[in-house]
């Protein structure tokens, strides 16, 4: 990951990177003893307790399980903004927001993408930025 | 173990007290239930307190003001679950033998954050990113509307039959019915669900006093008993899991049946977790009240009303009493009690026999919900 997208992403840290071809991707960790997958990022296995884990890079794209347009949340978060769970196929829930779509568009179970997207911002107009997710487009590879 | 009883019972009515203390909202409540004890406060020999934002001692700080001092007070955090967790943890110090009459308290003082969600810890990833618990409700919602096929109409059904409930309430926050028209024109919070979806925020206490059942008949001749307690934390996924089916109170309800040998059907009414309209028609299920995917018509039909076949939230239930978090666990055994006793006036669900409190918690990342605890009463 480059400098600049560590220090840019205040919300996921080192959780999130970007492929050569601009591709962005989750990061996870794997458990090296058993196997074990886990989002966001840890030091220590839940299944095994090892602390023999390694970076585990996640697919960039997963499925809608459900979402919400969300009217009502702390200061900060830019209003109104859809709240997802997204499912990847390495069988791991990722909660994210969903940007770039039209509220009234998004279905069931729909394919989704990761990209980095702002969240919001705080009190000091220091942005919030972090991963998202937005529908895969028809003809999108 | 030996068997434990509820020999009183008190709260203060749920709603704004902003110029009020913590200790100034709850003591009423607790001289409440000592009273309706007839117990000599140095015959109480330990307090649970249950508070989630209380702040540090509240149990002294509340107790102080009725000279209930001296004795082990022990102050109980676990979100919305708090009080029924002090509940849990009383009861089996009583049922063990270590205490003969335990005084309960839950108690919440919403309004010193001013209004808003719910104030959630900032170090949990999803909360970093934006989780609110309606959102979380509302996805539930969506999932659920989407797999069993329910109307928006079917979600605000709920809040219609509660807020019927509460009008019979005093001690209910809201006591003004409203329509299926109104609940679907207030304002969005977390799409699918609307204001009058969602349970309000304010402030709130409840007590209850309970002793062993050899102590209680000192002090009752009709103490409520104490059939079945439990509590789980909710099993951390990182993968899949189905919101429609909140495991946590599946596999409590299940091991508390058990535990008591009774079955739901032996359930007379129920005080359950309706934090959000949706969460009742997932408990009616999860609690064995209607097989899966027919809580809707459960509820169209009328059963779960007073005057049905298992009153659920009698009281108006968090979505009309209210939600003071930590209150909530300890007010739905008041309401409990007060029902087994027959004391209900309009609400009254006639020859109650059996009841159940179910008060969940949650907030944390990967779990369905950090904390469960159900317990089961009979008179």
């Amino acid at each position: 990951m480059s400098e600049e997208l560590q220090e840019a992403l205040n919300l996921a840290g080192d959780a999130v990177t970007r492929d050569a071809d601009g591709t962005v991707r989750l990061i996870g960790s794997a458990c090296v003893d058993c196997d074990e997958k886990v989002f966001p990022p840890t030091d220590v296995c839940p299944e095994c307790m090892s602390e023999n884990m390694s970076r585990l890079k996640l697919s960039a794209e997963g499925n809608l399980y459900s979402w919400s347009v969300i009217h009502a949340a702390p200061k900060g978060w830019s209003l109104p903004f859809v709240a997802a769970y997204v499912d990847l196929p390495e069988d791991i829930r990722v909660f994210a927001h969903i940007v770039d779509a039209n509220p009234d568009s998004l279905e069931m179970d729909m394919p989704v993408k990761a990209q980095i997207a702002i969240l919001g911002c705080d009190e000091t107009g220091a942005p919030f930025e972090s991963y998202a997710f937005t529908p895969v487009q028809k003809g999108d590879s | 173990m030996r068997d434990v009883s509820i020999v009183g019972a008190g709260m203060v009515p749920f709603g704004k007290y902003p110029e009020k203390t913590l200790a100034d909202i709850a003591w009423p409540a607790v001289k409440q239930a000592v009273v309706d004890a007839g117990i000599k406060k140095t015959d109480i020999e330990a307090t649970y307190c249950g508070t989630a934002l209380g702040g540090m001692m509240a149990g002294q700080r509340i107790l102080k003001k009725l000279g209930i001092t001296g004795l082990p007070i022990i102050n109980i955090e676990n979100a919305c679950s708090s009080s029924s967790t002090a509940f849990r943890e009383a009861w089996i110090a009583v049922a063990a033998g270590v205490y003969d009459a335990v005084l309960v308290i839950g108690v919440e003082k919403l309004t010193k954050f001013g209004g808003g969600t719910l104030p959630l810890e900032k170090e949990d990833w999803e909360v970093s990113h934006g989780l609110v618990m309606p959102a979380l409700y509302a996805m539930r919602a969506r999932r659920y509307m989407h797999e069993y096929g329910l109307t928006e109409n079917d979600i605000a059904d709920i809040s219609v039959k509660a807020r019927k409930h509460g009008v019979w309430n005093e001690d209910a926050q809201f006591r003004k019915e409203v329509t299926r028209e109104e609940v679907l024109a207030s304002r969005p919070v977390a799409d699918p669900l609307k204001l009058f979806h969602c349970c309000p925020s304010g402030d709130g206490a409840a007590a209850v006093v309970i002793c062993s059942a050899e102590k209680a008949k000192q002090y009752s001749a009709a103490p409520i008993k104490v059939i079945g307690s439990e509590i789980n934390s909710g099993k951390y996924m990182t993968g899949y899991r189905d919101m429609t089916s909140p495991e946590i109170t599946l596999r409590g309800a299940k091991q508390l049946y058990e535990e008591a040998g009774i079955g739901p059907e032996d359930v007379d009414l129920a005080e359950v977790h309706d934090a959000f309209a949706i969460a009742e028609l997932l408990y009616y299920e999860a609690l064995g009240f209607c097989a899966k995917g027919d809580a809707a018509k459960l509820l169209a039909d009328g059963e779960t009303s007073v005057g049905g076949k298992i009153p659920v939230n009698p009281s108006g239930g968090l979505l009309s009493k209210g939600h003071p978090i930590g209150s909530t666990g300890v007010a739905q055994i008041v309401e409990i009690v007060r029902q087994l006793r027959g004391q209900c006036g309009q609400r009254q669900v006639e020859g109650a026999k059996v009841g159940l409190t179910h008060c969940t918690g949650g907030g944390v990342s990967g779990f369905d919900h950090g904390v469960c605890s159900i317990h089961l009463f009979a008179r």
